[in-house]
């Protein structure tokens, strides 16, 4: 018996040796994945999904379909189209909705590291384009849903139910990160440039500050119900891109990345060419009416088919499809012809027609030269004499408008949505949409995500049913929330 | 192994060697006894293999073939003790004799069977304080079934066996009393041979190559667990611990009970004789159930012919000769129609004329099923051995599914001395699987749902001269699954060897007491590579091949040390003390490719776009354990036991934990004046609590490399790195540094009766457990920044009720008939979710998914449900004119349905007369719900039997918005289009409409064994049976098999999707014994 419990005291000192805490801590720990990591590393995906997960993909496609840029003819974007429950499940935006904040989160950790007080205390270029990149995610948030939390958000395992903030005050801190933005930018940093980490500009911070400005001319322009400030919108404007080279565009190269709108025809062909869009360019000889459409590469008609907006058969292969959205068609985080339109029209609306009429040609001739449009500026000019010059003198605002509507086609039909819903909101209906449904059924906003719904009692109450997208403006167009 | 880990290793031998030197216990002048044993059963003759040992030592022998035996024993023994299997235990005073011959009386009570208990420790049955149930081999192979557990279905209570599919290799899982972990294991500890192994998949199906990830279990392919590497054919016996208290001793990973596996060794052999024996085994098999199909209508849109179309809403298949466009009746082809396809195969006629195929039908074939084992065993007076080979090979229903396997087995023990025995058990098993993907990844979508005029089969699926270019009835969201099964790739190879080696001592200190002390190292080791690839021109795009696999490495070491001590004739004591060492080794790999140049070289080499990930992770376990118990006069048997647990998994600090159990057994029947009972022969109650624990995974919050695959996209649109560059971001799941062990607490009292001479018994067991700090992954709102939280966050609890019982109506000396019946009622509840969390995704869709809700059973199915009134009643659209006028629409996302059924009935009944035996297994499981994918989407499809009227008009059930019934009458001559309406716009919305009840009797087993009389030629027997598996079915699921599901994780069971159907077989086994 003795000998036994000289073997299990033995036994134990070997258990006690096996298992102390400095070994077990060993034994667990992550060697697959680094837990720190530079900002220069974290911010280079915080463009990629900002480009494809939120202004590429899910959001652009429902926001193309209202705008009648694309008609939804199969599957969730069919629902979309007829409006049988995907405006207003709280489902159908979840995805861009986890993207929006996870991007916004990895910002935030960019942001404190970069700050005062972090890790890198004195990267300011880093910082100031971390700010940019918050205000592009933070504004199409609120552009589409309105009061979203904020302010206690991005605090995982802190704060579990963040509250909404108002889309006024969400509004007045994007104004301040734009304006924080640019002073970081111009300071001095003995950080090495981002190069090619920045997939945008390649380390170039005088595009940032150039984007900046667009950003700034773009929502003060979006206010314009609210606070009308369209001198502001031109010195801004001024300050930004002064040719497509300068555009703040996110490039596909066609292998590790494609193009989000070539890729959900390619994953899924829910998407069929728009009657209503096309109503538009026939009205105006527009020479984009050939290279905008093709047909149906699978389908046994040679002819273009267009979907009646609304009202089309649900069923894929038939309709003619989009023949811009190819697997390097790029996603622009602000484009150089949105400059010259969000210019056009703040002169347009001081009444300052002949510099209203430089900047929309400007702005056709860049949308015509888009990379997967290749028109000339020749040809750009020639439709400007011949079909939009009339038009203008008719109706300046209508038709600058009508020209942003078409040159955003197809991957800025987030902002083209916008655009309507602030028109409207303004009374100007002048892109005139076609949906029979939009009589009752125009979404008005987009809905929370489903992952706040179920788990945020603050974001489950403004979603209620999600009845109120069909009913309920967003504050800049009027609304209250 | 690093050198803390060889040092280590050496330690504990130097352990363990100091243990055995100088523990011998020398003997002093012995007398020799020697006699025959015999059985009082005339036909059975001489008891082979009978133990006899001498009463307080660990002195022992077996009789040989003959029944004979010799043993020399001290002088100071008194008595010896007989006992073999099925026999009554005797008790013989020596008195001084030289020679005693003895006959053994059958055991019909069962009360001096030995079952073994946690850590190999054997215990009379009669002494458990808790419920255990075993399973002898031959009910194990009766039918064949080449999968465990499939072999188990309907023959335990207490315990859920679910199989995914009826494909060779397919996921099944087992669980015990319930679910005690939302998203985590729920399937019992497999040991075998006393070597805990590997039993579960180690990748969810549906995490699409990350072996880190939760899978959807929706797309890719089904992923076979680790149970699918045992052979049954190598099984002696399963004794299955339910209950905590049973499983206590194993510490934290036996919260789900533990599967003990005993193989063949030979050990219950005729001594001396060497066995040899053979046994084939051949099955056939058929898809179970074909769905009930319209008839009538041609593939389409509000009845316009469309050939590209997966809809079926066109016109008449008859009237296809008068298309507009494809009819033949006014282009020179009278009676016929062009086929688009067959001018894109370019036949050079196009013109058919209308048939009705059957896609299903045709696509599944006879599944053949052979398997072959060859063994040897011999066992002698100084140890036995066993040794075997087999192999299985299954060719599926479906084209291109198929298992191979190869098992080898060896074992031996042997008897040093009186004292020590040594032994070791080596398994090595060889398994590749083929399969096919089901859900958003199925091929099997054409064969589900192709349309009817459309002749899948016959017509080709490739453009002549480019095989690549897929030919097909729809667009190619879905593969043609004729082409798929034959270009796209879907296999697991695994090669595995898990064994022991111990050594034992056994030594008396004194009289009635005796010590064993038994050192055990054991390893299982295995590599699986899996392959998937769908071939260029999948989907008509460019194709990807994901490569993956795992080796795993595990390293047990258990030392126990048993105290026995018979204080007197009545009362007994043991204690046992013990510490075991497991260590786990892991790394995956993943290779991914996308974008072939070409087809035919789906390699990765051929991939234009290649990321690769690997990982490695160790997981360490350390428990120490004691038990104690005591019983008296075979009366009251009273065990406690402690288990403490230190693992690496979790974070500093809350790294070790404890866990007491006790029970107690009394067996009311030895009371004074029940003994003398006529009626009842035995009767226990038992009462037992246990607690034990699951632990979590804790890692430090870390970045990872982002992922753009999910949502919208097949394949991942954007990776890393991009053109050179790569990024990472914070992990989107975050780990709580508090994160401490959950616990569960089970209660457990259960009773068990024997009547009439063991003619009729009952074992009645109820139990609950509470699980609380439930750890798993709460979702986040993603306004947090982050998806997930590692965290305690949960409570659910467990009743459950078992009935087993069992009826020997007849019992002459020819003819007997035995029923026994296994009853369990389960209820899984769960009570508390971390705040702000009302559920937890388990699998599928964004919507239907299969969720974990509070307040509800576990698990239920959430999705879009019918908008109702107060009253339940389904509400219409009252819009005249609108295409939804009259018809229900979507209310709000909520529970759509429960899971769970109320109860699971097994029953087998055996008739045996002289050499024959028949027996019969039938399974009824009452209640519980599905989300039946593929039956919904024959509606969808146009399909359904129930679509076959599209002429009448109709109303649906349900009220207007108003609260009066609807009296909105849809569809007829004046309104065609409503039908396809409420079909493709209307009911496909809303989820609540593909859920089904899933209750269903099956007829599992039915076997008729002729095995003929010993020594039939020489020294050969012969047997031979003929068996029929899964065979009538009656169930409330229409047109599918129930047992034919996705997801071999907590989803599974409940949510199907184009999944691979369920088989039914019949086939023959012949054995052959010399």
């Amino acid at each position: 018996m003795r000998k036994a419990l000289k073997i299990f005291l033995a036994a134990l000192l070997t258990i006690l040796w096996s298992c102390s805490e400095d070994l077990m801590d060993k034994i667990n720990e992550n060697v697959n994945d680094p837990t720190n990591i530079d900002s220069r590393l974290i911010i280079t995906d915080a463009m990629t999904s900002t480009a494809f997960s939120v202004l590429g993909s899910d959001l652009a496609f429902y926001s193309s379909i209202y705008a009648e840029h694309n008609a939804g003819i199969f599957g969730q974007f069919y629902n979309a189209e007829i409006r049988a429950s995907e405006p207003i499940s709280s489902t159908t935006y979840n995805n861009s909705w986890v993207s929006v904040y996870n991007n916004l989160y990895n910002l935030k950790v960019i942001r404190e590291k970069c700050a005062e007080g972090g890790s890198e205390e004195g990267n300011y270029h880093t910082l100031g384009i971390a700010q940019i990149l918050t205000v592009v995610n933070l504004a199409t948030l609120t552009d589409l849903m309105g009061d979203v939390p904020w302010s206690q958000a991005l605090q995982p395992g802190g704060i579990f139910t963040p509250p909404l903030d108002n889309q006024a005050a969400i509004y007045a801190e994007i104004t301040g990160l734009l304006d924080d933005a640019i002073a970081n930018l111009e300071q001095e940093s003995v950080f090495p440039s981002l190069d090619e980490q920045d997939l945008v500009y390649g380390g170039n911070t005088e595009g940032w500050t150039m984007l900046a400005y667009g950003l700034k001319a773009r929502y003060a322009m979006r206010l314009s119900l609210r606070t009308p400030a369209y001198n502001d919108v031109i010195t801004f404007a001024d300050q930004s891109f002064t040719e497509p080279d300068e555009q703040a565009v996110y490039s596909y190269n066609g292998a590790t990345t494609t193009s989000p709108f070539y890729r959900i025809f390619t994953d899924r062909n829910y998407f069929a060419a728009s009657q209503s869009l096309l109503n538009k360019l026939e009205e105006r000889n527009d020479p984009r009416v050939d290279i905008f459409w093709m047909p149906h590469p699978d389908g046994s008609s040679d002819d273009l088919i267009f979907a009646p907006n609304g009202t089309p058969n649900q069923g894929q292969d038939f309709y003619s499809v989009s023949a811009i959205s190819n697997p390097t068609a790029p996603t622009y985080l602000m484009s150089y012809h949105e400059v010259e339109f969000l210019k056009a029209e703040a002169y347009a609306r001081l009444n300052q027609i002949p510099a209203a009429e430089t900047a929309l040609r400007n702005a056709i001739i860049a949308a015509f030269g888009k990379e997967n449009i290749g028109l000339t500026e020749e040809e750009a000019d020639a439709y400007f004499e011949d079909e939009v010059l009339s038009r203008f003198n008719a109706d300046p605002v209508s038709e600058i408008m009508n020209q942003k509507y078409i040159a955003f086609f197809e991957e800025e039909s987030i902002e083209a949505y916008n655009d309507i819903r602030r028109l409207r909101a303004m009374g100007e209906d002048v892109i005139e949409l076609e949906n029979p449904k939009n009589t009752t059924q125009f979404p008005l906003r987009f809905t929370y995500g489903s992952s706040d719904v179920t788990t945020n009692q603050n974001v489950r109450g403004a979603y209620g049913d999600g009845s109120y997208v069909f009913t309920e403006n967003v504050w800049w167009a009027g609304g209250t929330r | 192994m690093n050198i803390k880990g060889r040092k280590m290793k050496k330690i504990l031998l130097l352990v363990v060697l100091s243990v055995f030197t100088g523990g011998y216990v020398l003997l002093g002048q012995t007398v020799v006894i020697t006699g025959t044993v015999t059985s009082s059963v005339e036909a059975e003759g001489p008891v082979s293999g009978a133990a006899v040992v001498a009463k307080g030592t660990t002195l022992g022998t077996l009789t040989n073939a003959d029944g004979k035996y010799s043993i020399a024993v001290p002088q100071s023994v008194t008595t010896l003790v007989f006992s073999f299997i099925g026999m009554k235990k005797v008790e013989v005073e020596i008195s001084g004799r030289n020679v005693i011959d003895l006959v053994m009386e059958p055991d019909l009570l069962g009360l001096d069977e030995v079952v073994v208990t946690a850590l190999g420790v054997s215990r009379e049955r009669k002494s458990l304080g808790y419920a255990v149930q075993d399973i002898k081999e031959d009910v194990i192979e009766r039918a064949g079934n080449s999968d465990l557990s499939a072999a188990l279905q309907g023959k335990l209570a207490g315990i859920d066996i679910k199989q995914s599919s009826g494909m060779p290799g397919a996921s099944s899982q087992i669980v015990i009393r319930g679910a005690r972990s939302f998203t985590g294991n729920n399937t019992p500890l497999y040991v075998i041979d006393g070597m805990p192994i590997a039993s579960t998949a180690d990748i969810q199906a549906g995490a699409g190559g990350d072996f880190s990830v939760a899978g959807d279990g929706v797309t890719g392919t089904d992923i076979a667990n680790r149970a699918v590497d045992i052979n049954p054919n190598d099984i002696e016996s399963i004794n299955i611990l339910k209950g905590q208290a049973a499983a206590a001793l194993y510490g934290i990973r036996a919260s789900n009970g533990v599967v003990i596996i005993t193989t063949k060794s030979g050990r219950g052999n005729p001594m001396g004789k060497p066995i040899i024996s053979f046994t084939h085994t051949s099955a056939f098999s058929e898809v179970s159930r074909t769905p009930d199909y319209q008839s009538t209508w041609a593939q389409g849109n509000y009845g316009a012919f469309v050939p590209n179309l997966s809809f079926s809403w066109g016109p008449k298949i008859v009237d296809l000769p008068d298309d507009p466009v494809y009819g033949g009746n006014a282009n020179g082809h009278p009676g016929q129609y062009r086929v688009p396809q067959l001018e894109e195969a370019q036949l050079e006629n196009p013109w058919v004329t209308p048939e009705i195929s059957n896609g299903w039908k045709d696509f599944f074939g006879t599944g053949y099923s052979v398997s072959n084992s060859l063994s040897a065993s011999q066992a002698t007076e100084t140890g036995n051995f066993s040794l075997g080979l087999s192999q299985t090979s299954q060719n599926g229903i479906a084209p291109s599914t198929g298992m191979d396997r190869w098992n080898g087995k060896a074992s031996t023990e042997r008897k040093l001395n009186p004292n020590f025995n040594v032994g070791f058990t080596a398994n090595f098993s060889h398994t590749n699987i083929d399969k096919l993907p089901s859900a958003n990844d199925a091929a099997l979508n054409g064969a589900y749902a192709s349309p009817r005029h459309y002749n899948l089969k016959d017509w080709p699926y490739a453009v002549p001269g480019d095989p690549y270019d897929q030919i097909y009835f729809r667009s190619l969201t879905f593969d043609n699954p004729y082409w798929a099964a034959e270009h796209n790739v879907f296999n697991e190879k695994t090669d595995r060897f898990f064994g022991t080696g111990y050594i034992n001592y056994a030594g008396t200190l004194s009289e009635g007491m005796r010590v064993r002390l038994k050192y055990q190292i054991g390893t299982d080791l295995y590599t699986t590579h899996y392959t998937d690839i769908f071939e260029f021109g999948h989907r008509d795009l460019t194709g990807e091949i994901d490569n993956y696999g795992i080796t795993s490495r595990t390293l047990n070491s258990l030392f126990t040390f048993n105290y026995d001590w018979n204080i007197n004739d009545d009362l007994n004591f043991n204690l046992m003390l013990g510490n075991e060492f497991n260590h786990d080794f892991l790394k995956t790999y993943s290779e991914s490719g996308e974008v072939f140049n070409f087809g035919g070289w789906p390699h990765i080499q051929n991939a234009n776009t290649v990321t690769a990930n690997e990982s490695k992770n160790q997981y360490r376990t350390i428990g120490t354990f004691g038990s104690i118990s005591a019983d008296w006069r075979s009366m009251i048997f009273l065990s406690a036991t402690g288990r403490y647990d230190i693992v690496s998994s979790m974070p500093r600090g809350n790294r070790s934990f404890f866990y007491p159990s006790a029970s107690l057994g009394f067996v009311v029947s030895e009371l004074g004046n029940l003994q003398s009972s006529e009626w009842l022969s035995f009767a226990k109650l038992r009462f037992s609590y246990a607690e034990v624990g699951q632990a979590g995974q804790y890692l430090e919050n870390y970045y990872t490399k982002p992922n753009y695959s999910g949502g919208f996209w097949s394949g991942e649109p954007i990776t890393y790195p991009i053109g050179g560059i790569n990024s990472y971001i914070p992990n989107n799941v975050h780990y709580d540094p508090n994160l401490k062990p959950q616990n569960t607490k089970s209660y457990e009292a259960g009773t068990e009766l024997k009547f009439f001479n063991n003619r009729l018994g009952i074992d009645y067991t109820y139990s609950r457990q509470n699980v609380v700090d439930q750890i798993f992954a709460v979702p986040l709102a993603g306004s947090t920044g982050a998806s997930q939280l590692v965290i305690n966050g949960g409570k659910l609890h467990t009743v459950s009720h078992e009935v087993i019982l069992y009826l020997v109506p007849v019992s002459t000396s020819g003819f007997t008939w035995d029923i026994n019946v296994n009853f369990s009622k389960l209820t899984n509840i769960v009570d508390e979710l971390a705040e702000g969390v009302e559920s937890i995704f388990l699998g599928g869709f964004v919507t239907p998914q299969v969720r974990a809700g509070i307040g509800t059973t576990y698990p239920v199915i959430y999705g879009t449900t019918y908008d109702r009134d107060a009253d339940g009643n389904i509400i219409v659209e009252d819009i005249p004119g609108a295409f939804n006028h009259g018809m229900p629409r979507p209310g709000e996302p909520g529970v759509i349905g429960t899971v769970s059924p109320d109860f699971i009935l097994g029953g087998s009944s055996t008739f045996s007369y002289r050499n024959w035996s028949l027996n019969a297994v039938v399974e009824w499981k009452n209640g519980g719900q599905m989300y039946s994918g593929s039956n919904g989407l024959l509606y969808l499809y146009g399909l359904a039997k129930p679509t076959e009227d599209r002429e009448s008009t109709f109303i649906v059930d349900g009220v207007k918005p108003d609260g009066t019934p609807n009296d909105i009458v849809r569809g007829g001559p004046n309104d065609p289009d409503a039908i396809q309406d409420l079909y493709t716009n209307i009911l496909t919305n809303i989820d609540e409409f593909y859920i089904y009840e899933n209750s269903f009797v099956k007829l599992r087993e039915v076997s008729l064994r002729y095995k003929t009389a010993k020594k039939l030629f020489g020294s050969a027997g012969l047997g031979i049976t003929a068996f029929a598996r899964n065979f009538l079915l009656w169930t409330t699921l229409p047109n599918f098999d129930p047992e034919s599901t996705q997801g071999n994780t907590n989803m599974g069971g409940s949510f199907e999707r184009f999944s691979m159907p369920q088989t039914s077989s019949v086939g023959f086994s012949v054995d052959l014994t010399f």
